[in-house]
């Protein structure tokens, strides 16, 4: 393989087919690279890879690019790409799929997105339902100092939230069925891991 | 016959509120002498139709219908073979565009009625031209998936067909293939080789005589007779057919000019050499392969043009090699990947195989020797980074392809270079059909042997507006001699000319012309006594259907005839005339109109509009209630083709201001319906600036628009702007002499 | 029709004047609504996916659905988030037999199964298709005239199902009908399915802003006095939000966000606890005060 040496991480199918074969991640195949998802995401400007271009270096097999991508933690879950797409991509879909996988190979810290959603699974299936008040905290007790700045930026606007009892500090109900559900969850993790 | 005339006014859709009725009755009874003449508030209706109808009982026979224009209710006021329908469109071309009432919109209206009736006067019943025996059977040339299709068509409607094949077997390019790409719904999947199946329906069906190792050594005549003798087995067999199917095909680009792209290389290949390994078994060993995308297509140094089936042709060859081994990693280097329609289904299905897109630009990309192997290198343009991909066992160029009809070499008409000295003198000259001599037809006209060239060798007509047609009545292209396409296409497209030449050889059988004016039966006659063999006919008939003797007489070809009367404006002598169609005839409607004195300031301007898109265009703009000048008076032509420039001269000196003619688009994307029509009179009006110099008119007095039906709201400019434009030359001084 | 109603997590917090509001709606329109799924777990909103896929979230989301269906009646969400994941997975459960399958067997490890057999449907599809607007005129007392109002559904109001379903994917107008039905006037609100950030808040606090903030100048541009919303998610961002972001832009906006429901308690004039308006962030009272609204 002399002439392909200096792009070594590039048009490896290997690193595309691992991808492919995440949860959604076949779709990735089927983008025509039309464009329409980056005219419709909202985050588009602050993606690095644009949905598009994000797919076509899946598909190129780019290893390096996609691993750095902030992509996926910048999609909101707006829908709008998904039902646009020309191809019938559920990209929203993938992008849960791609969140997974670079959470499961770079660890939850790698990214605020990653650490948030695991943080918000955890309370969840612990009580069954949301507590966004213990939920904030748990997350900015995890993700360090940094983020602890980033929080009290963000006073102005928990302060009325709290005084207009918008986020009650005291626990909501926990539910009866917990460890039902946690058996449900249990199950079906591992059936999505024999699935693909 | 005698004529007896009656006129018939309608008072409904407005006319009755806009326009002065009793003037336009006066205008009948006193100056055409017509005693007949009603009026009716609704005569498309029942009632309005029965009083016609009474009349004719009783004896009338020319019928007159001052209503609406003549492209609406022609259903309604056909009233048989034996009777003479003129219409007098008051309702598109005055009441609807111009002012209710007022004096100007009513003399306007009674040059109508005079035009109409000036008209209706000397018209005659066309009677059809019919010749004896005539063939219906079809001649199909070339057996492969195209002409095999049309001919099953046409014996499957119940005509015979005549296939005529070069090779030993029925099949062609198609019939050499591992699998035909997908041809059903969901169009994700190969179909199976078909073309064994189709070679035996053919053998099974009686009504299809197929000669293989045969070629076209003649055709002569026209549809219905044409006198086709066919080279086969070291001698000649005749046939006389209706009408003809070209399905002759293409050929692959020679691969020996894309060195550029590694041909010559060890295992740099072609999309034909690989169905040759697919069908031997030699993909199994295959791993690594890149495809690159319009090798020669879309190239200015090559083929210009998309060939159109090879990104189609590069997915099915995809398929294969994952066929034979499930591991082939597939790279496609490609500009844009026109898997069009459903096929982008197949694009889809074949991308969910791991097949790697890699966008580039072709010219651009490099195939290198890789070590024993191959590599291509480019520049991915959606990553905008450089690649190479190496370690390849095969690279397959989609090397498109050329229609048949383009090898041979160019007819040189015999005359033709006199004929081009002459047309310099005379500067502006219709430029000559690109014929070339590809051995296919051996057409025995005067225009040459083979159909006429489009573009890039490619016989086709103007594919948006005629399709199906030709520049050659009674001979359809089909499949890709006539244009590059994929296969679905290729036989929607048989299909389509078996049922054109089927129509064809219906209308030749009622002596009625093809399209478009299917179902004319007037056809031009020869006044052959005042011939002077000048050969403008000849020259000029865009359908080749008129031959000459050896003392160059015009000998004209009838079936071929699309009845446009091209010859007709051509002819200097005036001597070629269609029994409702003439140079007198219209150049009385034109002397009809009533030109005021200088003083009243009145001017009048004639439009010559052809009755395809010109006129429909103007009643568009009477729909739509678009006001413009009551200066204009509109005559119909069949054809911008058929002006005469007699018609100018004697409108000029009768005092009319100005005259303009609106015809088709021609020349690059014509829509010319005869083809070059409008081109010629266009140049025809070239020429009419010396009899202005001689009446010392100037010659911006006379335009030419080009114009679509869709141009009918450009309609009232262009006429406001003419109209500016003799305001400001002032009056014809040639008024009231 | 009978419904089960699923309240969501942020029923309890962030959405609780949605909660109050619509309970009380639900009364006032005689809706045959009465109770919880019993012990309704959270349906994931939009973040559980991303740390256990689509498949695992789809199973949490899918217990709920299990539980509705030993009721017996459809189910009613008003929270658009919940709407999303539940409505998608009970389409997925109807369409697609191995899923289902797959869905029943983790359901089974909880003793659980579910047959596909409900609907779920959204607050604004019940209100307008169901219930209609002619009862919502003839329930209205104090029409709410000269209230113009930004109808903004969210974006996965209208897009829970991927395809059009009670709504536009795109341009929704079932809640402008819905309002006018009130007697207040529907703005033109190009951004009315358009994304507000989520649930970026803090992962990507730049966004909301961002997105929000085109929310808000669309409102404030085509005259609208208020904004009305069925999501608690786009109630948050553009309510809790708005001073901050205004402060960033150097803008002033003044627009109370209201639940749809609170907006319907005003015009049926509900109790003042009923309207749940003690817990907007920027006061509606002001706007609201000609419909007999005090604090
Ligand atoms: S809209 Fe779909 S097909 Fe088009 S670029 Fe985006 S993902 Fe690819
Ligand atoms: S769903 Fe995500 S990726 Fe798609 S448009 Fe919305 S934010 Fe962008
Ligand atoms: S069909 Fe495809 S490969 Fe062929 S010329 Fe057209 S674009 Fe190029
Ligand atoms: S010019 Fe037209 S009318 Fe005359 S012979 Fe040719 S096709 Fe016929």
């Amino acid at each position: 393989m002399t002439a392909a040496n200096n792009q070594a991480s590039r048009y490896d199918p290997a690193f595309a087919n691992e991808l492919y074969s995440i949860e959604n991640g076949h779709y990735i195949k089927q983008c025509m690279q039309c464009g329409l998802c980056v005219v419709t995401c909202p985050a588009r400007h602050l993606m690095d890879l644009q949905p598009r271009k994000y797919f076509k270096a899946i598909q190129a097999g780019d290893r390096d690019r996609v691993l750095k991508a902030n992509t996926p933690w910048l999609c909101t879950s707006c829908n709008l790409c998904t039902v646009r797409c020309p191809r019938g991509i559920p990209i929203i879909d993938v992008m849960h799929g791609m969140k997974l996988y670079l959470a499961q190979k770079q660890g939850v810290k790698s990214a605020p997105g990653a650490l948030f959603s695991k943080t918000f699974f955890d309370v969840m299936l612990k009580r069954g339902r949301q507590w966004e008040a213990w939920l904030t905290q748990m997350y900015f007790l995890k993700a360090g100092p940094s983020a602890i700045k980033d929080a009290l930026k963000m006073m102005d606007v928990a302060q009325p939230m709290v005084l207009k009892r918008r986020l009650p500090l005291a626990p909501a109900k926990t539910i009866k069925g917990k460890s039902q559900l946690k058996k449900i969850y249990e199950k079906a993790a591992a059936l999505a891991k024999e699935g693909h | 016959m005698t004529k007896k005339q009656a006129v018939y006014f309608c008072t409904g859709c407005g006319l009755g509120e806009a326009l002065d009725i009793p003037a336009l009755v006066k205008v009948a009874k006193s100056e055409f002498k017509i005693q007949d003449v009603k009026e009716h508030p609704f005569l498309c209706g029942p009632e309005g139709v029965a009083l016609i109808k009474k009349d004719i009982e009783a004896g009338v026979n020319t019928v007159s219908i001052a209503a609406c224009s003549e492209r609406v209710c022609y259903d309604v006021f056909n009233f048989g073979p034996s009777i003479i329908v003129e219409r007098i469109p008051l309702r598109e071309r005055v009441a609807w565009v111009q002012e209710p009432g007022d004096e100007d919109t009513n003399m306007m209206a009674e040059d109508y009625v005079r035009m109409g009736l000036s008209r209706a006067k000397v018209t005659e019943l066309p009677e059809p031209f019919l010749v004896e025996n005539p063939s219906k059977t079809i001649l199909v040339v070339g057996g492969g998936l195209a002409g095999m299709t049309a001919a099953l068509e046409a014996a499957k409607a119940g005509y015979d067909v005549v296939l005529v094949e070069k090779e030993a077997q029925l099949g062609g390019w198609a019939g050499k293939v591992y699998k035909l790409p997908p041809l059903v719904e969901p169009f994700t999947d190969l179909a199976e080789n078909n073309i064994p199946a189709l070679a035996k329906a053919i053998e099974d069906n009686p009504r299809i005589k197929v000669y293989t190792g045969a070629t076209m050594e003649s055709i002569a005549g026209g549809p219905g007779v044409f006198n086709a003798k066919i080279k086969h087995g070291g001698g000649t067999a005749e046939e006389k057919v209706g009408a003809i199917v070209l399905a002759t095909g293409a050929r692959p680009y020679d691969p020996k000019k894309l060195t550029y792209l590694g041909y010559g290389k060890t295992n740099v290949v072609t999309h034909a050499e690989v169905e040759e390994m697919a069908k031997n078994g030699k993909l199994k060993e295959v791993k690594r392969v890149a495809f690159i995308q319009c090798a020669g297509s879309r190239d200015p140094e090559h083929l210009p043009y998309c060939s159109a089936a090879c990104c189609v042709e590069t997915l099915k060859q995809a398929v294969y090699l994952k066929e034979f081994n499930p591991d082939a990693q597939v790279y496609i280097f490609y500009k844009d990947i026109r898997a069009t329609g459903k096929y982008e289904y197949f694009y889809k299905a074949v991308q969910q195989t791991g097949a790697v897109f890699i966008k580039t630009e072709i010219p651009g990309v490099q195939v290198l020797e890789d070590g024993g192997k191959l590599a291509v290198a480019g520049k991915d343009i959606i990553l905008g980074e450089d690649v190479t991909i190496g370690d390849l066992d095969l690279v397959v160029l989609a090397n498109g392809m050329q229609t048949n009809a383009a090898f041979g070499e160019e007819v040189v008409l015999e005359d033709a270079e006199a004929e081009a000295a002459a047309a310099k003198e005379e500067e502006a000259a219709v430029k000559l059909d690109q014929i070339i001599k590809s051995n296919m037809l051996n057409l025995v006209y005067r225009q040459g042997p083979e159909m006429p060239a489009l573009k890039y060798g490619f016989p086709d007509s103007h594919f948006i507006c005629f399709p199906y047609e030709t520049r050659r009545t009674g001979i359809y292209a089909a499949g890709v001699v006539r244009a590059t396409m994929q296969v679905p296409a290729a036989i929607e497209d048989a299909t389509g000319a078996a049922l054109k030449a089927i129509q064809c050889v219906e209308a030749v059988a009622r002596g009625e012309a093809v399209h478009p004016r299917s179902g004319d039966i007037s056809y031009p006659e020869f006044n052959m006594n005042r011939c002077t063999q000048c050969k403008r006919c000849t020259e000029e008939c865009p359908f080749g259907a008129i031959n000459e003797d050896e003392k160059a007489n015009p000998l004209p070809e009838r079936t071929r005839c699309r009845r446009c009367g091209t010859c007709m404006g051509a002819c200097p002598e005036r001597i070629i005339s269609f029994k409702n169609y003439s140079v007198p005839m219209i150049g009385g409607m034109a002397k009809s109109i009533e030109v005021p004195e200088e003083e009243e300031e009145k001017p009048r301007i004639l439009i010559f509009a052809c009755e395809n898109d010109a006129i429909p265009a103007l009643d568009m703009a009477g729909i739509g209630r678009m006001k413009y000048s009551a200066w204009v008076r509109v005559i119909p032509l069949r054809c911008l083709g058929s002006l005469n420039l007699v018609w100018i001269s004697d409108a000029m000196s009768s005092g009319i201001d100005g005259v303009m003619l609106l015809g088709c688009r021609h020349g690059e994307d014509y829509q010319c319906h005869f083809i070059k029509g409008s081109e010629l009179a266009e140049i025809r009006l070239s020429k009419v600036s010396e009899t202005l110099d001689r009446l010392g008119l100037e010659s911006e007095r006379c335009r030419f628009h080009q114009v679509s039906i869709m141009d009918y709201y450009r309609i009232p400019k262009l006429i406001e702007d003419f109209v500016a434009k003799i305001d400001e030359l002032g009056p014809n001084p040639m008024k009231g002499f | 029709m009978a419904y089960t109603f699923y309240p969501g997590c942020a029923s309890e917090a962030t959405g609780k004047a949605s909660f109050i509001s619509f309970e009380a709606v639900v009364k006032a329109l005689d809706i045959d609504c009465h109770g919880e799924i019993p012990d309704w777990n959270c349906c994931g909103a939009t973040l559980v996916a991303n740390a256990i896929g689509d498949f695992a979230q789809q199973a949490i989301a899918a217990r709920n659905l299990a539980l509705a269906e030993k009721e017996g009646k459809d189910i009613l969400v008003a929270c658009s988030s919940c709407y999303l994941n539940l409505a998608w997975t009970n389409e997925k459960m109807k369409t697609d037999p191995d899923f289902k399958s797959q869905i029943n067997e983790a359901l089974g490890a909880g003793g659980l199964s579910y047959n596909a057999s409900l609907q779920v449907r959204h607050l604004i599809d019940v209100l307008v298709n169901e219930i209609g607007l002619d009862k919502i005129r003839e329930r209205t007392i104090k029409p709410l005239e000269g209230l113009k109002v930004a109808c903004y559904s969210g974006c996965q109001t209208v897009r829970a199902l991927r395809r059009p379903d009670f709504d536009d994917v795109e341009y929704p107008v079932m809640l402008d009908r819905l309002v006018e039905a009130l007697g207040a006037t529907a703005v033109p609100f190009p951004m009315a399915a358009r994304c507000c950030g989520g649930s970026q808040q803090f992962t990507n606090p730049e966004l909301i802003y961002d997105l929000t903030g085109k929310i808000l100048d669309c409102a404030a541009e085509n005259g609208a006095d208020v904004i009305v919303t069925p999501c608690p998610m786009c109630a948050l961002n553009t309510d809790a939000f708005q001073q901050k972001i205004a402060k960033l832009k150097n803008k002033e906006y003044n627009m109370p966000v209201l639940f749809v429901t609170q907006l319907m308690g005003v015009a049926f004039d509900l109790k003042p606890k009923d309207l749940a308006l003690q817990y907007n962030i920027v006061s509606p009272y002001q706007k609201l005060a000609k419909y007999g609204v005090k604090k």
